[in-house]
């Protein structure tokens, strides 16, 4: 009966055990990244075994035209469908969250999330068999229409959740004091929706360059990305180039989700949530 | 769709496509599997011809098939293996574009003209062929390595020191050899005497995978099922390695090159089929793949070390690699289950 006294719910870090399950967690997650990272500056050729340090297989990575095509595809696909899927994320978000509920807005949000729940594979082969229907080529566009429909979900989230803290009663205010729509919505929500919108950006930009299973079925001539061109590498052999190129994802992946982290966590500071609100 | 989406989606297609307009005066584009095209032969090529070349990757004869299956890749040169030579044609996905009329055809070992994919060569040249068999260390094992005893029946030093390709043909092919069997069986009987034989086998084999070559280089394993070119690169990391050509038999492949159906560069495809079958561009080949191509004559161009490496090409004296077809369908399952059972 102690325990249900108490007033204050116990803390889940003072569970015994607590700190070794973490640590064991955390370890099987990031060990294997840290053996990759290690073993890209590796001398030797085989990637596991060690043979002193070396810069050599960052070296001829940034020599390989075909890998240097591949990155560039993936940067160019990464752009486009970001900066598209979150124009229209925001779009759905602000209908969703501020407009009139109209029928079946339930159903428009699970709709729009549907790319998160379905297996990729099956995404990856409707989509070619549409492509296929609607006779278009394969190439950097497929890839880009392809990954603009699987990023909207991954903006949407963020962009939603943004909306749902914002207080309306801000944008009523604007309204109140004359403000027209578009310029409470220019100097009122969007300013506010700012750190959901770049985070969700973020996300979006991140999930389209580490995407292999889509990429790989609707990719057309010269238009193979990054992860494509790792995966099919694999099969001939494993060498630290392999690790190099990794590497180098994992920073650019490590660095923007760290980013997007930072920008959610300034803004939320600038709104009171709600409740708080006398 | 509004006028204004349709014009900025074909505002970026335009886009797209400038870079590869801008350079050259042709293009072409090469699906094939990962890291296996001579950089130095594509940059001839097109220096020669003025034409730009694309190479785009897959990891799997399978993938390659569900993609031209769709007919909107636009890619105009695959390298398909020997068996999916066989299903492309049959599926219609390939031009029939005579290569035996090709100038630089007088080149093809004539071994290779007239294979079960493709009687003649109507479709098809050969990239590069190489054999399935394994590498042992002489140093652990000091008996006849040119049998395949020393895998299926392996004395104690080698037990618990086995590397099998995953790969559900390479290893039923093997023991099938090993009995003295049928290929493409489906003997009850026959099989029954596989499965006992694999069911003693496995408790000498230490892990399944493609990875042979640095399993047997780092000497994680001192016995791997391997092909022939990975054979050569780890013995260059481990010098008591010996590939073996067993007497009971062994598997050779061969990828080859094809123009798929509807190619946008058709002219192009065909030039670079007749520029792979001249001796030096082969041997480019050979050099970057470490396997054997087609092409008589291109030996003088071929590193000398691996031109007289033991892997790269069957010796006197050893039999000739068998090169298998596809099984049909009832064959294809009974392996599988087996395959499943022996995994598992």
């Amino acid at each position: 009966m102690a325990l249900l006294a108490r007033k204050e719910p116990r803390s889940l870090i003072s569970f015994r055990g607590f700190g070794t399950v973490t640590g064991l967690c955390l370890f099987i997650l990031y060990v294997p990244m840290l053996v990759l990272v290690v073993f890209s500056f590796n001398a030797n050729r085989a990637v596991t075994v060690w043979g002193g340090f070396s810069l050599q297989w960052y070296a001829k990575a940034a020599y390989n035209g075909g890998l240097q095509n591949a990155a560039w595809n993936s940067l160019v696909v990464a752009v486009i469908a970001t900066t598209v899927a979150t124009a229209i994320a925001t779009a759905a978000a602000l209908a969703t969250g501020r407009g009139q509920r109209f029928r079946g807005s339930q159903a428009f949000y699970m709709l729009v999330n549907l790319p998160l729940m379905l297996p990729e594979i099956i995404i990856a082969v409707g989509t070619l068999s549409f492509f296929a229907l609607l006779g278009m080529k394969l190439s950097l566009l497929t890839i880009i229409i392809a990954h603009t429909v699987f990023c909207i979900p991954f903006a949407y989230l963020p962009i939603r959740s943004r909306l749902e803290t914002m207080d309306a009663r801000l944008e009523e205010a604007a309204s109140d004091l004359y403000a027209s729509p578009l310029d409470a919505y220019r100097h009122v929500t969007m300013p506010l929706l700012m750190p959901g919108i770049i985070s969700g950006a973020m996300l979006a930009f991140v999930v389209s360059l580490d995407d292999f299973i889509i990429t790989a079925m609707v990719a057309g001539a010269g238009s193979g990305t990054l992860p494509v061109y790792v995966y099919t590498q694999l099969k001939q052999g494993v060498t630290p180039e392999i690790n190099a190129i990794s590497t180098v994802l994992l920073a650019v992946s490590i660095v923007l989700v760290a980013a997007s982290y930072f920008v959610a966590k300034a803004g939320s500071k600038h709104v009171r949530p709600a409740t708080e609100q006398p | 769709m509004s006028r204004i989406s349709t014009a900025s989606t074909i505002a970026i297609a335009a886009f797209m496509m400038m870079p590869v307009a801008a350079h050259a005066e042709g293009s072409l584009a090469i699906f094939n599997w990962g890291d296996y095209i001579s950089e130095e032969m594509v940059k001839k090529f097109e220096a020669k011809y003025d034409v730009k070349v694309t190479v785009d990757t897959y990891d799997s004869n399978e993938t390659m098939l569900a993609k031209l299956k769709s007919g909107i890749t636009g890619y105009d040169l695959a390298v398909p293996g020997d068996y999916m030579v066989e299903i492309l044609i049959k599926e219609g996905l390939i031009e029939k574009v005579e290569p035996n009329t090709f100038e630089n055809y007088k080149n093809l070992e004539p071994q290779w003209a007239d294979v079960y994919w493709d009687q003649g060569r109507h479709y098809s040249v050969p990239w590069v062929w190489g054999t399935t068999s394994f590498t042992v260390s002489t140093k652990v094992y000091k008996g006849d390595v040119d049998t395949l005893g020393v895998m299926f029946n392996p004395p104690d030093e080698l037990k618990g020191r086995i590397n099998l390709l995953r790969d559900v043909n390479d290893v039923i092919n093997a023991a099938l050899r090993y009995l003295g069997l049928p290929r493409c069986n489906e003997n009850p009987d026959d099989l029954k005497k596989v499965q006992a034989l694999l069911t003693e086998l496995k408790p000498s084999v230490k892990s399944f995978a493609y990875e042979s070559k640095e399993l047997a280089e780092s000497g994680e394993v001192d016995l791997a099922q391997i092909w022939n070119g990975k054979a050569y690169l780890a013995r260059k990391g481990r010098a008591d390695l010996q590939y073996s050509y067993p007497k009971e038999g062994y598997t050779g492949w061969m990828d080859n090159l094809v123009v798929i159906k509807g190619a946008p560069n058709l002219e192009n495809a065909k030039l670079f089929m007749n520029f792979l079958m001249d001796p030096e561009n082969a041997a480019m080949m050979t050099n970057f793949t470490g396997y054997a191509n087609g092409v008589l004559g291109s030996e003088k161009f071929v590193d000398p070390d691996l031109a007289k490496a033991h892997e790269y090409r069957p010796p006197e004296g050893a039999p000739k690699p068998e090169f298998v077809k596809v099984c049909n369908e009832k064959v294809i399952k009974l392996y599988d289950r087996l395959w499943t059972n022996f995994l598992k």
